[in-house]
């Protein structure tokens, strides 16, 4: 049975066990009916949850359960693929997010992610992270400087690279470039952080302070998180969706999920028999 | 045997093999260009032969020029006296004389079984003259302003062919600038008033106002105008008796003489040095005679000038049309269809395109620029035909094809991570290809430019109909208001070899200078590439993620 951390432990002692019991309060987002098709083939089945609000939510499930595409449907990245439609809503503070008068831009501006890979711009580290300020039209020099400081320091990355900021931000390792684009998605203090397998291309010792980081980080954001990684999603989340083939199987307190899953597939799978 | 097949061996000598013919061919010919071309510019030796032809005795000096093997076969076929002579083959010189105007033809072959001896005098002046050509003889008197000096020093003859030039230089400067600058103010001033004539507006105040700058400038004129043949008078004060072949004494005015040298006086120091100006005259001296003397300044210009206006013209449009391409486009057949299309533009010959440049911007739209714009030139139009602004556009469409295709080989390059990495920023479509894509794209649009400029400063066929001259009087950057003359034709250094190897009234004089020219276009575009691939190598560097 896999351990969870004793932190988060602590905090889930006091916390909504079932995330359906959240009120209107603690909710960050809420997936209703949410289906989704690409062409013909449908990809994600009904989704009904709610996204606590300040906390860490992961995602698990095998590959190609639909998970990184659920996240994706909150910053409606999933536009970019001719092919897809979503049916359905998902409300970020009682607005759906699929309707019409929606700007896509200043939805993304809301709810930041980060990826896989890291994928910084070829730019100095302080261009890295100023970058969506300055699509805001924000070019006040003290106020960059500001904002490059503070979130470089809280992407726990500032004492490394405070010397060069105008060196590239290919000059980093790759621990670095993912923080660094954690910074430049915080940057724009969005109110959601969408996370996707953001350790997966790192080493263990990158893995690690990245989790530090988003310990962290869900003071002040709500965070969602996918993670092949059952390990790390005990670790750092709070509430844990496990997702099987484009459905949400089990969806709690990661503690309950881990310890006493209510499904058997559930827990065949953070057992270890498939997936 | 089987095991060295099987090793691959014969594969990589192929591919090798392969690669060395190719670098083998294009070093050997840029070694030809380079030598028969510069050769031309180091001093050679001038000869002394006296020559028994027919039973008639003569004396011929000059250069060696040319040598080649001739059957006696075809000699005695052809009717020349090969009496006495064992072997196959003669050699044959060819000699050049110069003295145009004095001996029939200035090169002149001379079987080697003709010559009785053959020595190199000390002594020989070869003068560069502005008229005919070069003359060779000994130099024997000078005549500085009226009185005669027997057996001159050198020194003091290139003193005087040295005021001369002055003189000579400081006349060309006064007519192409002031008195030139006096004739554009006049031909401005006739067509301003031709063009308020035309909208009716001529006020008789307006008439009187043309009139009086057209007496000042005129009074200007005449007044440069004395100076100028002053200048050439001062010029034309001096002359040099001179020696020929012939044994008779010519009188040279020295206002004529660009330079004299003695180049069988000369250590191999002071013929390098020779070597040197006579290369940078090549390239800073405006032609001469038909183009067969003198250097090639206006082509080198001309050429680098239309070059850097189409690549001024075709970057932003094949950019733009290849982020329309890859970035907009719907991704279906008729975008493929219009895709192989733009590469097929690619194959057309390039003589169409300055058909269709000559048809569609000449006549059309040039015609129509200066019916709108430019009615008081009529008759003679201004845009209406063939200029530099319309060649640079005809090599544009001419090069716009490999500008698409390389930028949206470069946009594809971009991983798509980067462009989500933006979006998911907030940035819309727009911005992320304004911050992002486009400045990581630079290094393929310069490789496109690269190929670009390429291309187009080696392409002549379409230019001979849509701008390219013989001899343009007056380049497209000069120091009259607007500066830039977009409408002039120009001179290009692609036809400039063509004119001169072809159109030359004097083949032999003019062949060195084939190759030559032909060296220098080479060197231009060789230099223009390097500077884009400088630029490019330099953006890659900043850019270097597309790498892994």
């Amino acid at each position: 049975m896999i351990s969870v951390n004793p932190e988060v432990s602590s905090v889930s002692a006091n916390q909504v066990t079932d995330p359906s019991q959240l009120t209107a309060e603690q909710t960050a987002l809420e997936m209703k009916n949410l289906n989704l098709f690409y062409g013909n083939k449908q990809a994600l089945f009904d989704i009904n949850m709610k996204i606590p609000k300040g906390k860490v939510t992961a995602f698990i499930g095998p590959s190609g359960c639909g998970k990184s595409t659920l996240l994706r449907c909150i910053n409606r990245m999933n536009d970019l693929v001719d092919i897809c439609r979503v049916d359905g809503s998902i409300e970020l503070e009682g607005k759906n997010i699929f309707d019409k008068d929606v700007d896509v831009a200043s939805l993304r501006q809301n709810v930041g992610m980060v990826f896989q890979r890291p994928n910084p711009f070829p730019k100095s580290i302080y261009e890295n992270v100023v970058y969506g300020l300055r699509i805001q039209g924000i070019n006040d020099k003290r106020y960059l400087d500001e904002v490059v400081e503070k979130s470089l320091r809280k992407a726990a990355l500032w004492d490394e690279v405070k010397d060069r900021l105008n060196d590239s931000a290919f000059g980093l390792s790759g621990g670095q470039q993912q923080r660094l684009v954690i910074a430049r998605a915080i940057a724009i203090e969005p109110k959601v952080l969408l996370l996707d397998e953001p350790t997966s291309a790192l080493d263990p010792i990158s893995t690690l302070t990245i989790e530090e980081l988003i310990n962290e980080l869900k003071e002040t954001y709500t965070v969602v998180i996918v993670t092949h990684n059952m390990q790390q999603a005990a670790r750092v989340s709070n509430y844990a969706a496990f997702m099987f083939m484009g459905e949400l199987i089990e969806y709690s307190d990661t503690n309950q999920l881990f310890t006493a899953p209510s499904t058997k597939k559930t827990e065949d799978y953070i057992t270890g028999r498939y997936g | 045997m089987k095991s060295w097949f099987k090793s691959g061996s014969p594969w990589i000598w192929m591919t090798a093999g392969a690669v060395s013919i190719s670098l083998i061919s294009v070093i050997g010919l840029l070694l030809l260009i380079a030598w028969r071309g510069l050769s031309f510019f180091w001093p050679s030796a001038i000869h002394q032969f006296d020559v028994q032809q027919n039973g008639q005795n003569a004396v011929v000096i000059g250069e060696v020029y040319d040598r080649e093997y001739v059957p006696t076969t075809r000699l005695i076929q052809a009717g020349v006296d090969t009496k006495g002579f064992k072997g196959e083959e003669i050699e044959r010189l060819l000699i050049k004389t110069g003295n145009r105007e004095y001996v029939d033809l200035d090169f002149r072959w001379i079987l080697r079984t003709d010559i009785q001896t053959q020595t190199k005098p000390s002594g020989v002046a070869v003068f560069e003259r502005s008229k005919n050509g070069n003359f060779y003889g000994f130099v024997s008197q000078i005549i500085e302003d009226g009185k005669t000096i027997d057996n001159p020093s050198n020194e003091q003859l290139e003193e005087l062919i040295e005021r001369a030039v002055n003189f000579n230089e400081e006349a060309l400067d006064l007519q192409n600038g002031p008195i030139g600058s006096i004739n554009y103010r006049l031909e401005r001033i006739r067509l301003e008033e031709r063009a308020l004539e035309l909208k009716e507006k001529l006020t008789p105040e307006d008439s009187a106002a043309f009139n009086q700058e057209r007496k000042e400038l005129k009074a200007n004129y005449l007044e440069l105008e004395k100076e100028l043949f002053n200048l050439r008078k001062l010029a034309e004060r001096d002359f040099v008796i001179v020696k020929d072949m012939r044994g008779e004494q010519v009188r040279i005015p020295l206002s004529q003489v660009l330079d004299v040298t003695f180049p069988n006086d000369m250590s191999f120091i002071t013929k390098a040095g020779r070597f040197l100006i006579q290369v940078s005259k090549f390239i800073t001296d405006d032609p001469r005679e038909a183009n067969t003397e003198g250097g090639v300044f206006p082509a080198i210009f001309g050429t680098v000038f239309m070059v850097m206006l189409m690549a001024v013209i075709v970057t932003p449009f094949g950019v733009i049309a290849a982020i329309y391409l890859h970035e907009y486009a719907a991704k279906n057949a008729v975008t493929k269809v219009i895709r192989i299309a733009v590469i097929n533009l690619a194959g057309v010959p390039s003589i169409v395109y300055g058909v269709f440049g000559l048809g569609f911007f000449v006549y059309m739209l040039g015609g129509s620029i200066d019916e709108l714009f430019y009615p008081e030139a009529s008759p003679s139009p201004t845009f209406g035909t063939p200029g530099v602004i319309w060649s640079a556009l005809t090599l544009a469409i001419l090069t716009l094809p490999v500008v698409i295709v390389s930028t949206e080989e470069g946009l594809s390059r971009i991983p798509s991570s980067i462009r989500q990495g933006s979006l998911a920023l907030g940035a819309t479509k727009a911005e992320t290809l304004w911050r992002i894509i486009i400045p990581m794209a630079s290094p393929a649009i310069m490789t496109g430019l690269i190929l670009a400029v390429a291309r187009a400063a080696g392409e002549v066929a379409p230019l001979m109909l849509v701008g390219v001259v013989k001899m343009a009087p007056t380049l497209p950057l000069d120091g009259n208001f607007p500066f830039i003359h977009l409408d002039r034709k120009f001179m290009h250094l692609g036809f400039h070899i063509y004119d001169v190897g072809f159109q030359s009234p004097n083949v032999e004089a003019a062949r060195p200078l084939v190759y030559a020219t032909a060296f220098l276009l080479v060197s231009v575009i060789v230099a223009l590439n390097i500077t884009a691939i400088g630029i490019r190598n330099h953006l890659r560097e900043k850019f270097k993620s597309l790498e892994h």
